[in-house]
C-alpha cells in the first residue's frame, strides 16, 4: 500500500486509534517500518495526539492510585507471563518430554540390543553345533565312502528276523562305523553289544545304539568276525552267547 | 528526548515486574487517559472504577508493548479506550437503549458537565473540526460510527480529520517557536 493512500484514506489516523482489522493493521505496520517519511508523520500525530491528551487532561482522585496499590500490594493482580518466559518455559517443556521420550526409548533400545545379544549368542552355539555336526557328518562320510571301506551287512538271525546293521571297516585308517538304526529297539534295561572274534576270543567293540545313524567303535585288529550281543544296560564284559543276534566274517 | 529516555526506563523497570514504575507512570499519564475514559463514559464513578482497570491492564500487559510501533501513551490510550467501550457495551448499560450509539446519543442530550469541554489547540477550530476530533479521539466513535453521527459523507468527514490535524500541528508548531523565542529572550 503506498504512502499516498494510507494518507488519503486517514488509515494513519485509524492506526492509532485502533479501528483496523489485523490485516490492514500488520499493512500499516509494515508500510511504517519501510517508509521514514510516513513514519514521521506517525509521531507527529502521536505527538499531536498526546500534546492534544494532556492539554485535556483531569486529574482522577487519589483514591483511584490508593485503590490501584491496594490491588497490587495485596496481590489479587498477578502479572501476566512475558512472552519470553513463556517461550522459555515451553522451551524448557519441550526438552523435559524430549528428554523422557528419549530416556525411554534408550532403555528400550538397549532391552532390544540386549535380547538380540542374547539371540546371537544363542544362534552362535547353534552354528558352532551345526558346523562340528556337519564336520563329523562330513568325516564319516568320507570315511564310509572311501576306497580302503569295507561296508558289511550284519543280519539278525532268529532272534531278530528282518533286521540288519551295517558296519564299514576302514583297514587303512583302523576305524569302524556301524549304523544300527535297522534293528529293532530294546527295552530300557537292555543294549547291543558289539565283538571281535580274535582268535577265539571276544573283544569288546563298543555299545550300539539305536538311535543314531552312525556309531564309532573301537577298531580291534586282526579281527576275524564282528559280533552283536544283547546284554543289559551299561554292557557286559563278556558276551551272552545265547543273544548272539548277527554276525559277520572279516 | 529526556523525557522518552525516562519513560523507556520506566518501561524496562515495569516490565521487570517493579511496581513502583507503574505508579511513576500514573503519576505521569493518568490524567491525560482519564481525560479521555471520562469524556467516553461520562460517568465520573465509572470512569475511575475504569482507569484503575486499565492501569492494571497496563501492569498485566506491558510485555506486549512494543516501542518501535509507537508511543507509550498510544498504546495505554488503546487500552483505555477499549476497556471504556467493552464496559459501555455491557447488556446492563444497554437495558434502557439497546443499542450503543442510541446510548452515546443520549448521554450527549442530557446536560454535559464541565469536564465534557475541550481545552487547549483544539478550541481554537471551528466547530465542524472540533466535532469530528471529538468524535473519534474523545468519544470512542470509529470513523463509520463518527461520519453518521456528524450528518455528514465519509470522504467529509476524513477531510474534516485532516484539516483538523493539520490545523493543530500548526497551532502546535507555533507554540514550540513561541516558547523557543521566549527562551532565547531570557537567555
Amino acid at each position: 500500500m503506498d504512502r499516498k493512500k494510507i494518507i488519503d484514506e486517514g488509515l494513519l489516523e485509524k492506526y492509532l486509534l485502533d479501528e483496523l482489522n489485523i490485516s490492514d493493521r500488520n499493512l500499516i505496520e509494515h508500510a511504517l517500518k519501510n517508509d521514514k517519511e510516513l513514519q514521521k508523520k506517525f509521531f507527529q500525530l502521536e505527538e499531536d495526539f498526546e500534546k492534544m491528551a494532556f492539554e485535556n487532561a483531569i486529574a482522577p482522585p487519589q483514591r483511584v492510585k490508593n485503590n490501584l496499590k491496594i490491588s497490587l500490594e495485596n496481590s489479587k493482580v498477578k502479572k501476566l507471563y512475558s512472552k519470553p518466559l513463556l517461550a522459555a518455559a515451553s522451551i524448557a517443556l519441550v526438552f523435559l518430554f524430549s528428554a523422557i521420550w528419549m530416556y525411554t526409548k534408550w532403555q528400550n533400545t538397549n532391552t532390544e540390543f540386549k535380547a538380540l545379544q542374547n539371540q546371537t549368542t544363542v544362534l552362535q552355539d547353534r552354528l558352532n553345533a551345526l558346523e562340528e555336526n556337519y564336520i563329523l557328518t562330513n568325516t564319516r562320510l568320507k570315511t564310509i565312502n572311501g576306497p580302503k571301506t569295507i561296508p558289511l551287512v550284519l543280519y539278525g538271525n532268529e532272534l531278530i528276523p528282518d533286521s540288519r546293521a551295517v558296519a564299514y571297516v576302514n583297514h587303512g585308517s583302523k576305524m569302524v562305523v556301524v549304523n544300527a538304526k535297522g534293528l529293532p529297539k530294546l527295552p530300557k534295561d537292555k543294549t547291543y553289544q558289539m565283538w571281535s572274534d580274535v582268535n577265539g576270543e571276544m573283544i569288546d567293540m563298543g555299545l550300539l545304539r539305536t538311535d543314531e545313524e552312525l556309531i564309532t567303535l573301537k577298531y580291534i585288529e586282526k579281527a576275524e568276525s564282528l559280533n552283536i550281543t544283547i546284554e543289559p544296560a551299561g554292557g557286559n564284559d563278556h558276551p551272552t552267547v545265547e543273544k548272539l543276534i548277527a554276525y559277520v566274517t572279516l | 528526548m529526556a523525557e522518552d529516555l525516562k519513560i523507556k526506563e520506566l518501561i524496562s523497570a515495569l516490565s521487570n515486574g517493579d511496581k513502583n514504575a507503574l505508579y511513576t507512570i500514573y503519576d505521569t499519564y493518568s490524567s491525560a487517559l482519564y481525560g479521555v475514559i471520562v469524556r467516553m463514559c461520562r460517568d465520573e464513578d465509572m470512569a475511575q472504577d475504569l482507569l484503575q482497570e486499565t492501569f492494571i491492564k497496563i501492569w498485566q500487559k506491558i510485555d506486549s508493548y512494543d516501542s518501535d510501533k509507537g508511543k507509550f501513551y498510544t498504546w495505554a490510550y488503546r487500552i483505555a479506550k477499549n476497556t471504556t467501550l467493552n464496559a459501555l457495551r455491557k447488556p446492563d448499560l444497554l437495558i434502557q437503549s439497546e443499542d450503543l450509539s442510541v446510548y452515546k446519543d443520549k448521554a450527549l442530550a442530557t446536560n454535559l458537565p464541565n469536564y465534557v469541554e475541550l481545552k487547549g489547540a483544539i478550541q481554537k477550530l471551528e466547530p465542524h473540526h472540533q466535532e469530528a476530533i471529538a468524535l473519534v479521539y474523545f468519544r470512542g466513535y470509529t470513523h463509520r460510527e463518527a461520519y453518521i453521527k456528524m450528518g455528514v459523507p465519509l470522504g467529509t468527514f476524513k477531510s474534516y480529520i485532516r484539516q483538523a490535524l493539520s490545523l493543530l500541528r500548526e497551532t502546535y508548531k507555533r507554540d514550540l517557536v513561541l516558547i523557543w523565542f521566549c527562551i532565547e529572550i531570557l537567555a
